[in-house]
């Protein structure tokens, strides 16, 4: 066995046959016209984290656990992010991995073969028991456990949206000091966290100089720094080790210093970053220091003013470049097994130029093909049978509107607040009958399940029914669906953990999209807003508006649809799931008595 | 079981070679063109050869009980090639390998050889042609996907019309599919126009 793949985050179907159409993408469309294109039905809802898992296992949510960005503790009501989960153990709280349904890599490492996936999301923390090769993505906390923020080091007074800001406090003409804010420690008196002391020394308007800890370095204007190595003193014999990068934005007038969130450095992780650890280690040392936070290509410094967009891009390109180089390096030692890279710097890009920079976005669609071009000459050159693969998790629409579902909730009498609180700490509990939490979640408040639920179990049928046609028929000023389908949870899911899921899963039409504040379980003013921010664009919607893509170097065309389930087959030659498939008698319905009678008049049954 | 041909190669651990596709659809011929070729074939001659079919049938009866788990006659069928009709395929054991060969063919002329041979055979049909030519592309709309997602299965599609028009690219790929030599000159003797008895005329 021999398979490659590359994965495409949010590599759109509609973008690309428009671009193919002009001959824009040359490389796609070589393997489009050899029968090995199609687009991929992803599971719902169609978020990142939820729809590579349903791809590496070929199982729904109900089969592996992830059903949405946040989950919320049935108990409690209080939402997690999902590919995040702590327990407590006897050493403390530690991260254990989101799920634990067998993958395809897995299933090859079975077999004997080697299996490497880089940069798949839900993979941290690794899990030490399956004997394959990860440097994982989407999910991989920075060093205070948390999905990360930068930090803006400013001489002026100011207050961001998510990004930390830190003081730069004058030390002399053009010199400044600031401790950066570092990991949190547990200490007698709580949680503290430790810093790490800075100097700035600005130079001209175009270059400053920065001293972190021993460390001596210049920074260009707008120029990102190499990935620079950080050490935080947490106690007598303990230090946390991170990685991060340094640019300077403003070397004028206010002096601004944008610095990455402070990322695991593999080399000292005291997490199970990834596995092997020698796999992560060797990769460092041979390939070059790599970022390792699950999401690198810093949106939230660019919504919050800390890079431009140029800046940005520059992010997106040399941590595209680096994973290029470390795909390109493993290759040159793959001889059998799978070895799967997932780049998702067109995911974060088209979140920040989908809906008013086109051009920006049509650029890495062909910044994919220039790649694609390359390994597909080198796929070429290998002899034998291999399968190479080429997918994306989603595609990609517009975000105009943000919905506030628990807003609507409450104007339609299904949840109510008690006096004061936006969030679902100030739910009247005992009054509530539904509330969301996720980008696509609504639950109902069942009593038995939920810490205070109120709905019995025989109204639960009458009252999904009724929230279904009720938010189906939702429509905006200009008479716009904005939904276009909820699926009830034990029609769209199978599988051990489907109770676990949410009662109704929400697919908005295209253009519309949960608020953030609903993914947390919050109640703004208003149910509906115009969504102005620099994240412009989504694929949270329903599953059917948003399919992703496969191209393969094989003809696809007699599958029909093809849908997550099919990956893992596609992959490694099996099925991990055959249950999904039926056999062509079941497929018929009412034909088949005819088929078989035909076929017994001719003698052939 | 009678064996026509062996090419006396160890075959323990080849496919099973299945032809298939629907009644009428050029599967005897295909048998027949594999049988010319070398390679050995799986029949019992029970079915013999009739109007409908001059060459013969290339059956083996017992195939039809597959529905009902007798699956004894696939021990030693390694490297032999069987007809099984394509509405059968779903119960071909799944810890055998197969190498299919199936073969299309225009559906009215499906049809009209199918209704032939109903009339020689004093059958009659409840349904109208339209109707069971639907029923006919829901098979095969059903079966297309299911065959290439089967982990055990390798399948070649070898289009009936084209076969007898343009036989020799199909002997090398039949050839190169079941990747055994095959006496493809004996091959192409065998597809015979004028058994082509059942064409659709196209309107100009």
């Amino acid at each position: 066995m021999k398979t490659l793949i590359l994965g495409f985050d949010s590599f759109d179907p509609a973008v690309f046959e428009e671009m193919a159409g002009k001959n824009q993408l040359p490389n796609f469309e070589k393997l489009s016209q050899q029968g090995g294109y199609a687009k991929l039905e992803v599971c719902s809802p169609p978020q990142t984290e939820v729809s590579w898992t349903s791809i590496a296992t070929g199982l729904d949510p109900g089969g592996h656990g992830i059903f949405d960005f946040v989950h919320r503790d049935p108990a409690s009501y209080t939402p997690y992010v999902s590919i995040l989960p702590m327990r407590k153990g006897v050493i403390g709280v530690q991260f254990v991995p989101p799920y634990t349904a067998k993958t395809f890599f897995e299933v090859a490492a079975d077999m004997g073969y080697p299996a490497t996936a880089l940069w798949w999301p839900a993979m941290f923390p690794a899990r030490l028991d399956v004997p394959m090769d990860t440097l994982p993505g989407l999910g991989t906390p920075d060093i205070r456990g948390q999905l990360g923020v930068g930090t803006l080091l400013t001489s002026e007074d100011e207050v961001l949206k998510k990004t930390t800001v830190v003081r730069l406090t004058p030390a002399g003409k053009d010199c400044f000091t600031a401790s950066l804010p570092g990991p949190q420690t547990q200490g007698r008196e709580g949680l503290r966290t430790i810093s790490l002391p800075l100097s700035l020394d600005v130079l001209d308007q175009n270059s400053a100089r920065l001293t972190v800890g021993p460390q001596q370095f210049t920074l260009r204007l707008g120029e990102w720094s190499e990935i620079v190595e950080l050490r935080f003193k947490a106690g007598m014999l303990f230090n946390v080790h991170a990685i991060t990068r340094f640019i300077a934005a403003r070397l004028s007038g206010v002096i601004r210093v944008y610095v990455l969130p402070l990322q695991i450095h593999p080399l000292h992780s005291s997490w199970h970053y990834a596995s092997s650890t020698s796999f992560s280690k060797k990769v460092w040392k041979d390939v070059g220091p790599y970022l390792t936070l699950g999401w690198p290509q810093d949106t939230t410094g660019l919504e919050d003013g800390c890079i431009n967009d140029e800046q940005f891009l520059n992010l997106c390109q040399s941590i595209f470049e680096r994973r290029i180089k470390i795909l390109d390096y493993l290759m040159n030692d793959f001889h059998e097994g799978v070895l799967a890279s997932i780049f998702d710097d067109l995911d974060r890009i088209q979140h920040m130029f989908f809906h008013n920079r086109m051009d920006v976005v049509q650029d890495w669609y062909k910044r994919l093909d220039r790649f694609v071009g390359d390994v597909s000459a080198r796929v070429a050159e290998w002899s034998g049978k291999y399968r190479y693969l080429i997918l994306s998790d989603h595609g990609f629409s517009n975000f105009r509107k943000k919905v506030h579902l628990n807003r609507w909730l409450l104007d339609n009498g299904y949840l109510l607040m008690k006096n004061g609180g936006d969030d679902l700490t100030g739910v009247d509990w005992g009054r509530t009958t539904a509330y969301a939490v996720g980008l696509n979640s609504v639950y109902l408040n069942i009593a038995g399940r939920e810490g205070q639920g109120i709905v019995p179990a025989e109204n639960v049928e009458n009252l999904l029914d009724e929230l279904k046609s009720k938010l189906l028929d939702w429509k905006d000023v200009d008479r716009t669906s904005m939904i276009q389908k909820m699926r009830l949870k034990h029609e769209t899911y199978s599988g051990p953990y489907t109770r676990f899921g949410p009662d109704l899963v929400v697919g908005y039409a295209p253009g519309y999209r949960a608020s953030a504040e609903t993914g947390l379980g919050k109640v703004p003013a208003t149910a509906l807003e115009p969504n102005n921010d620099h994240w412009g664009a989504d694929h949270c919607m329903d599953a059917d508006a948003v399919p992703g893509v496969i191209f393969a170097n094989r003809d696809l065309r007699d599958f029909g649809a093809i849908s997550f389930r099919d990956i893992p087959f596609l992959a490694i030659g099996k099925h991990l799931d055959p249950s999904n498939l039926k056999p062509p008698s079941q497929m018929t319905g009412e034909g088949q008595k005819d088929l078989e009678e035909r076929l017994k008049g001719l003698g052939y049954l | 079981m009678n064996l026509l041909r062996s090419n006396g190669k160890n075959t323990a651990n080849q496919p099973v070679i299945v032809v298939s596709g629907l009644p009428r659809s050029g599967t005897s011929m295909m048998m027949r063109m594999l049988a010319e070729g070398g390679v050995p074939i799986i029949t019992d001659e029970i079915r013999r050869a009739d109007g409908d079919n001059p060459n013969g049938y290339f059956e083996l009866e017992v195939v039809r009980q597959i529905k009902e788990g007798n699956f004894a006659w696939l021990k030693g069928a390694n490297g032999k090639v069987v007809k099984v009709i394509s509405a059968l395929l779903e119960y071909l054991p799944q810890e055998y390998q197969y190498k299919v060969i199936f073969m299309e063919r225009e559906s009215k002329e499906t049809l009209a050889s199918q209704k032939k041979m109903l009339d020689h055979r004093g059958q009659n049909s409840r349904l109208s042609d339209e109707e069971m030519e639907q029923q006919f592309h829901q098979h095969l709309a059903a079966i297309k996907p299911w065959l290439v997602r089967q982990p055990n299965m390798e399948v070649l599609y070898v289009k009936y019309n084209t076969l007898l028009a343009e036989p020799e690219p199909y002997c090398e790929q039949i050839a190169e599919f079941l990747d055994v030599p095959l006496n493809q000159s004996r091959m192409l003797a065998v597809p015979d126009k004028k058994l082509y008895r059942n064409r659709v005329v196209t309107e100009r």
